[in-house]
């Protein structure tokens, strides 16, 4: 049994293939077939073009953040300890942002823009959670 | 081909329930009590109302049908809407269109809640509060994200990184609406906030602040919307509907630049296009103010400064009583209480009515902005009132 008690919210059957590749240490998101469009969160159409021809693509984990916000309330027992904790928007290099945690990294340390690179944190036996670090340059 | 509805309907009547801590009423309740007051405001009755248009989607709001039901009404029109706090300006433009297409002549516009006592009135309902949330969202949950202020949060600290925004201009917004409401003897907060309190205050999702956050209330506003024509036989001086207009970026908050230029730059350039106005001809601004910082956005979006100078737009006093666009006049959601844009309708109304003691109408009131904003942050709506039709 685990002890991890933050919420692990089920799987859609439209994200489903994202989480079993994080299991894997890859991110993936959907790239349309047609124009080449990433985006995220997983939907059945490209909201671009509205193709439904598109592939889970594995990509960099490269990007940047795009903004953030530091939490110094607790709205959830499992982050308490964690206070004060940071809830980042990464964008990608490929485009598509999304809401994450970066470690190796104070909350005060963190800017807009700033370099960062997936990292994968198997938090349980079923579950692996995609965040981000610092980017190493070089 | 469109046709410019600019000046044709009108609010004819205002009501709100008691407000603040009222644990006796639900939301169906709080709701009837306001519509009973906007009907009698406007010199009507029961009988003359058949449109009712409220906020939806289920019973934690106030479902058309339950309202319907508690107040006895039997209308050829009604629907809820389920655009968020973007619902209740965009609900008056919904009944002006319903009666443009024929559909009812007399629409009563409203929405009610029991914020505070939903979560006061019993040890359960306490309980349920520390324990919040109760359901989880994929994408975020997993990362600690829960709430509405850090949507809010994450906007400001890119306007602040990109245009030099500050925490002490967030706080000229809070402390001119609790100004403003320290006038209204039925507004929530009264004790005076300083902008050293501001800063100094417990920080909830930062850059964001107890005193950026709108507090919750128990409360209903309604409006009664009929047309022009009516209008001029009725007891009170009508507040024409001048111009609305809409603007959902429904791909999203966190997508393109959404949380920096929103779809109030839509909404805005349509109601003034309808109105034959611009922003330089608004007497009074009520913005939809569930954060400060959403003020900030609004401001710079429906015009009254360039992206980027909301921050010193609001430090310099603008939104004062005596400044360039007294705004949130009857002390907003940061202050009066959150009841999803609805008091604003209604102070909208009062304003160009010109009803309120000098210490509070705006002098010459002519031209009322009135915005929402809501539908888990993507959509916008907005409403100019006049005391002219045209
Ligand atoms: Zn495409």
């Amino acid at each position: 049994m685990s002890d991890y008690n933050k919420p692990l919210p089920p799987p859609s059957v439209e994200s489903e293939p994202f989480w079993d590749g994080c299991k894997r240490h890859e991110l993936l998101v959907p790239r349309c077939d047609r124009c080449a469009h990433h985006w995220f969160p997983p939907a059945a159409t490209c909201p671009e073009c509205w193709s439904t021809d598109w592939t889970w693509a594995r990509v960099s984990g490269k990007g940047k953040i795009y903004s953030f916000g530091v939490y110094h309330r607790a709205y959830h027992k499992g982050f308490a300890e964690e206070l004060p904790y940071a809830l980042v928007v990464v964008e990608l290099d490929e485009g598509p942002r999304l809401t994450t945690n970066v470690v190796g990294c104070k909350p005060e340390e963190l800017s807009c823009d700033m370099p960062v690179e997936v990292v994968f944190d198997d938090v349980t036996e079923d579950r692996t959670l995609y965040k981000f670090t610092p980017a190493n340059d070089g | 081909m469109s046709t410019n509805l600019s000046g044709k309907y009108a609010i004819v009547g205002v009501g709100q329930s008691p407000l603040g801590k009222v644990p006796e009423l639900g939301p169906i309740g709080l709701f009837a009590v306001a519509a009973k007051n906007a009907i009698e405001d406007a010199g009507l009755k029961k009988e003359d109302v058949d449109g009712l248009i409220t906020r939806g989607p289920d019973d934690v709001y106030c479902h058309h049908q339950k309202v319907g039901e508690a107040l006895g009404l039997n209308v050829t029109f009604s629907t809820s809407t389920a655009n968020g706090g973007a619902s209740q300006t965009m609900a008056v433009a919904m009944a002006c269109m319903a009666i443009e297409a024929g559909v009812c002549n007399t629409v009563v516009v409203g929405y009610g809640r029991d914020t505070w006592s939903r979560t006061h009135r019993t040890a359960e309902a306490k309980q349920a509060v520390a324990s919040r949330p109760r359901t989880y969202s994929e994408f975020g949950s997993e990362f600690g994200q829960f709430g509405a202020p850090v949507n809010y949060a994450v906007a400001a600290r890119r306007h602040m990184e990109r245009f030099g925004t500050t925490k002490a201009q967030l706080g000229a917004i809070a402390v001119a609406f609790r100004n403003h409401a320290r006038k209204n003897p039925h507004a929530f907060m009264q004790k005076p906030l300083t902008l050293e309190e501001y800063l100094s205050a417990r920080l909830i999702v930062d850059p964001l602040c107890l005193y950026d956050c709108s507090v919750f209330i128990d409360g209903a506003g309604a409006v009664v919307v009929t047309t022009a024509e009516r209008a001029r036989d009725l007891r009170q001086p009508p507040a024409y509907v001048r111009g609305f207009g809409f603007g959902n970026r429904l791909s999203g908050w966190y997508a393109d630049d959404n949380m920096i230029t929103t779809g109030a730059k839509e909404a805005g350039e349509a109601a003034y296009k309808m109105a034959g106005i611009g922003p330089r001809d608004v007497d009074t601004a009520q913005i939809y103010d569930c954060f400060t910082h959403m003020v900030l956005l609004q401001l710079e979006d429906y015009g009254f400064c360039a992206k980027g100078e909301g921050g010193p737009f609001v430090a310099s006093g603008a939104l004062e009583a005596d400044g360039v666009l007294p705004t949130n006049t009857s002390g907003g959601q940061l202050s009066e209480g959150h009841i999803e844009g609805m008091l604003q309708v209604l102070e909208g109304a009062r304003q160009v009515r010109r009803e309120h003691t000098a210490d509070r109408q705006v002098k010459d009131c002519n031209i009322a902005l009135v915005t929402g904003h809501g539908g888990n942050t993507v959509c916008q709506s907005a409403l100019i009132l006049g005391r002219e039709a045209g």
